[in-house]
């Protein structure tokens, strides 16, 4: 049983017989992807300085890029001339876009949003411009990824009015009626509605259950990981995927963060994406299982392991921490290798967590993730709540 | 490691070969090549991964101590030598004081001493401090240290003191590699200076002869300050100094040139002799966003320019490969338009794209200048590639190059730019817990 439609199927291979894990097939036009999976951000049709190939060498099956930069450089009619983001890139894998609302509304204090779409000065020359849902999914039809998200009215995650927020989700699906209509690629492409509500259980719930009725083949998550307290993000995602129809994927926006993956993947999300991994390799960060390593520190001058022993991405196996150490934020090779690092880490947890599933040892495998997270035994609150939802009890030591 | 001429061609052109490396014993670099230009060992813009998607035998990797000088503790730590600790130990490294195309400030020097301009600051350098750095750098070839960093013009009394504080430095070095039982593996190269004038030149040559038993070649310095005004020397007055000094050295020596010569400064050199370049010229092609597209089929024209300025806007929409008839993985998988973007918006993958087009079009300019050699028609390979890249001179045009050199440099651009939207602005309000 699963979502079936020329653009998107989707099936569930194996379920967690004790929390909502499960794990699942997304057949998309340009690739087969297994769920969960975790998508890293290519703002700009490139990953940090990696080639699509090294992106193929570490299994990414589908990354994401982001619709208003794409929409400004190339622009759409270079897009439209290269037809379409994926020959214009050279990947040929999956690959989804954003609605280019977040970008706007997050970065440019001027815009303004009304029941037409959102107004804004563009920061390139001053213009004003207006993004509405139709000319959201005009620019993403062009870009041709395989997943479209709606546009959606966001507020700011830690914001309090009720009534801006009740606004805000209602229009965000009177906007997915619009975005659905002015969809021109329905064969190829899924346009994901994107659940709103904020931090309110009610209209959260109203959100999720307009959606519903809609003739859609994936869901997304979307106004949280903005900085509210963990514990009342995870009631909000555990709300979403109660929900959610259980045969079509549930995307969950902007978290990447380990712990955050594995909870959530325990609350029944299959798709995550986040420009954390790749960011933070930047600055010279390194991704391993108790946390990061920032290697710009001392320490790592003459230690000659490996950023993780256990990993076996191409800079494990030919760099050693201490020529990181000399290297990062000097060249932009040291850059190319963290974030080589950072997405193999991702990837290997995504992989890892399938394999349990499939196996029926997700529970046992999540025990032991946060056992080693945080080994002195304090486990947060909200990791020992949220996963005793699903069923999975860890006790604090 | 030896230096084996194999075959001469029908001017001073020769085809020769540096084997017997300790390191790796089954590597063989053949000559006329250029190396590849490293900083902090590493080969610029490219991962030991994507550097074998490149090239997949042994290369040389030139290492500009300025530019690798932070990498000593870990090299101490580790007592393997600079290509194995940047990841890149199958290939072969040779180890010089700065790179010829630095802009160093002028003065500082002492007695027994040269300044090394590195990332962190002056640091005065001794030929003992130089030798005790090779023993931790450990690379396969050695140029000695010296004071060579002076345009043609230098004054006559600048000359004088670079020439002996040269000479000194060398009879330290060569005194050190003879006594040094690591230094064993690693061959030692004397350094020509004071090149612009005749005379001090040859005193340079024939101090440097007087060790002929201990070094397996020369370099030439003393030409370029790094300065671009010391790079526009007209052609034919750097010929005459290709022929004079290359006629005034041993045969069996291995002949360097270092600089950011272009291609018609390159077959020039190869003509009178010069067997090995540094490698700075490709990588300052890919800094400035151009590529490289010679014709090197003397039976065709090159259509367009031999180097391509893909900041220009006119690329936009160009969805050809950089070159038709390359093979490397960016011209099979990339266009022209995709780097002109990546360039555009300041992605670090134009680099990386234009360093595996420029590193693998450059290899295969001094591949075809060898077969020609061989083929005792080098000459017309010459005057192919020189009409082309005065072509290139006369018709260029300038576009305003949005650098990206390194991380550092690209970020603070950014800042002073106008403000635009940047991934660093998402990435900011993106998640305030983010951090563990
Ligand atoms: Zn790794
Ligand atoms: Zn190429």
């Amino acid at each position: 049983m699963g979502a079936k439609s020329l653009a998107l199927s989707f099936s569930v291979q194996a379920e967690c017989n004790v929390s909502r894990a499960r794990a699942g097939l997304m057949k998309l036009p340009h690739y087969e992807i297994k769920t969960p999976v975790f998508m890293p951000v290519g703002t700009q049709g490139t990953m940090k300085g990696l080639l699509p190939d090294q992106l193929e060498t570490l299994d990414c099956e589908i990354i994401l890029g982001n619709t208003y930069h794409l929409g400004n450089r190339p622009g759409t009619e270079v897009l439209e001339k290269a037809g379409g983001l994926h020959n214009f890139m050279g990947w040929n894998r999956g690959l989804l876009t954003d609605s280019g609302g977040f970008q706007m509304v997050s970065l440019l204090k001027l815009a303004e949003i009304t029941e037409e779409g959102v107004k804004f000065k563009s920061p390139y020359d001053d213009s004003e411009i207006m993004l509405t849902p139709e000319k959201s999914i005009e620019i993403q039809n062009c870009i041709g990824a395989d997943i479209i998200m709606q546009l959606d009215d966001v507020v700011q995650t830690t914001f309090q009015d009720y009534d801006r927020i009740k606004e805000a989700t209602e229009r965000t699906s009177r906007w997915l009626d619009r975005c659905l209509k002015a969809h021109k690629r329905p064969t190829e492409q899924s346009i994901f509605p994107i659940v709103q509500g904020l931090l309110n259980k009610d209209l959260r719930e109203q959100s999720a259950k307009d959606h519903m009725t809609k003739n859609v083949n994936g869901f997304a998550i979307g106004g949280l990981s903005g900085g509210e307290a963990k514990d009342d993000f995870w009631p909000m995602v555990s709300l979403g995927t109660g929900i959610l129809d259980k045969n079509k994927p549930r995307y969950l926006m902007g978290v990447g963060l380990a712990i955050d993956l594995v909870v959530c993947v325990a609350l029944g999300i299959d798709m995550f994406d986040c420009v954390f991994p790749t960011r933070t390799a930047r600055f010279g960060c390194a991704l391993i299982n108790k946390g990061q390593l920032n290697l710009k520190q001392k320490q790592y001058e003459t230690d000659l392991n490996p950023i993780d022993n256990d990993c076996s991405c191409s800079t494990c196996k030919n760099y050693t921490r201490a020529y990181l150490h000399c290297i990062v934020t000097l060249e932009t090779v040291a850059c190319h290798l963290i974030s080589v690092h950072n997405i193999a880490f991702q990837m290997r947890l995504m992989r890892t967590m399938r394999e349990h599933i499939e196996k029926g040892t997700f529970p046992q495998f999540v025990k032991k993730f946060v056992n080693e997270l945080y080994s002195d035994g304090n486990y947060p609150t909200w990791i020992v709540n949220s996963l005793n939802s699903v069923g999975i009890n860890i006790v604090r030591k | 490691m030896r230096f084996i001429i194999n075959q001469a061609g029908s001017g001073g052109e020769r085809i020769g070969s540096l084997k017997g490396f300790v390191k790796i014993s089954t590597a063989v670099i053949e000559t006329p090549a250029s190396a590849l230009f490293t900083q902090s060992g590493s080969v610029v813009h490219l991962t030991n991964e994507v550097l074998s998607k490149v090239f997949s035998n042994p290369k040389l990797l030139w290492v500009p101590l300025s530019k690798s000088y932070q990498l000593e503790t870990g090299l101490k730590a580790q007592g393997e030598g600079v290509a194995k600790f940047a990841g890149l130990q199958n290939h072969l490294t040779c180890v010089t004081l700065h790179g010829a195309s630095e802009i160093t400030p002028s003065g500082h020097f002492e007695s027994d001493s040269v300044p090394l301009w590195t990332k962190n600051g002056k640091k005065m350098i001794s030929a003992n401090r130089y030798m005790d750095l090779m023993e931790v750098f450990k690379p396969d070839i050695i140029l000695a240290i010296a004071d060579g960093h002076t345009s043609l013009d230098e004054g006559s009394k600048r000359i004088s003191k670079a020439l002996d504080r040269t000479s000194n430095m060398l009879n330290m070095c060569v005194t050190r590699h003879k006594n040094s039982t690591c230094l064993q593996d690693s061959s030692l190269i004397g350094v020509i200076v004071g090149v612009g004038e005749e005379r001090k030149c040859e005193q340079s040559i024939q101090n440097i002869l007087t060790y002929k038993e201990n070094l397996s070649g020369v370099t030439l310095e003393g030409i370029t300050d790094g300065s671009e005004e010391s790079l526009t020397v007209p052609l034919e007055k750097l010929e005459a100094i290709f022929k004079r000094v290359g006629d005034a050295l041993p045969k069996d020596f291995l002949c360097i040139i270092e600089g950011c010569w272009n291609p018609a400064v390159v077959v020039t050199a190869i003509e009178h002799g010069w067997d090995l370049f540094d490698g700075s010229y490709p990588l300052k092609l890919t800094n400035a966003g151009h590529a490289l597209a010679l014709q090197l089929d003397v039976n065709q024209d090159n259509k367009e320019l031999c180097i391509l300025n893909l900041n220009d806007e006119s690329y936009k929409d160009d969805f050809q490969p950089v070159l038709a008839s390359c093979e490397c993985l960016a011209c099979k998988k990339h266009t022209r338009a995709y780097i002109r973007h990546l360039l555009n918006t300041r992605e670090m993958l134009a680099s990386v794209l234009l360093s595996i087009h420029n590193l693998h079009h450059f290899d295969e300019f001094f591949h075809h200048a060898r077969l020609h050699i061989a083929s005792r028609t080098f000459d017309v390979f010459k005057k192919h590639i020189i009409k082309q890249y005065d072509f290139y001179k006369q018709n260029k045009k300038d576009v305003p190059i949005p650098t990206i050199q390194d991380v550092k440099t690209s970020k603070k651009k950014e800042k002073n730019k106008k403000r635009r939207v940047s991934d660093d602005d998402i990435d900011n309000v993106v998640k305030s817990d983010n951090s563990l």
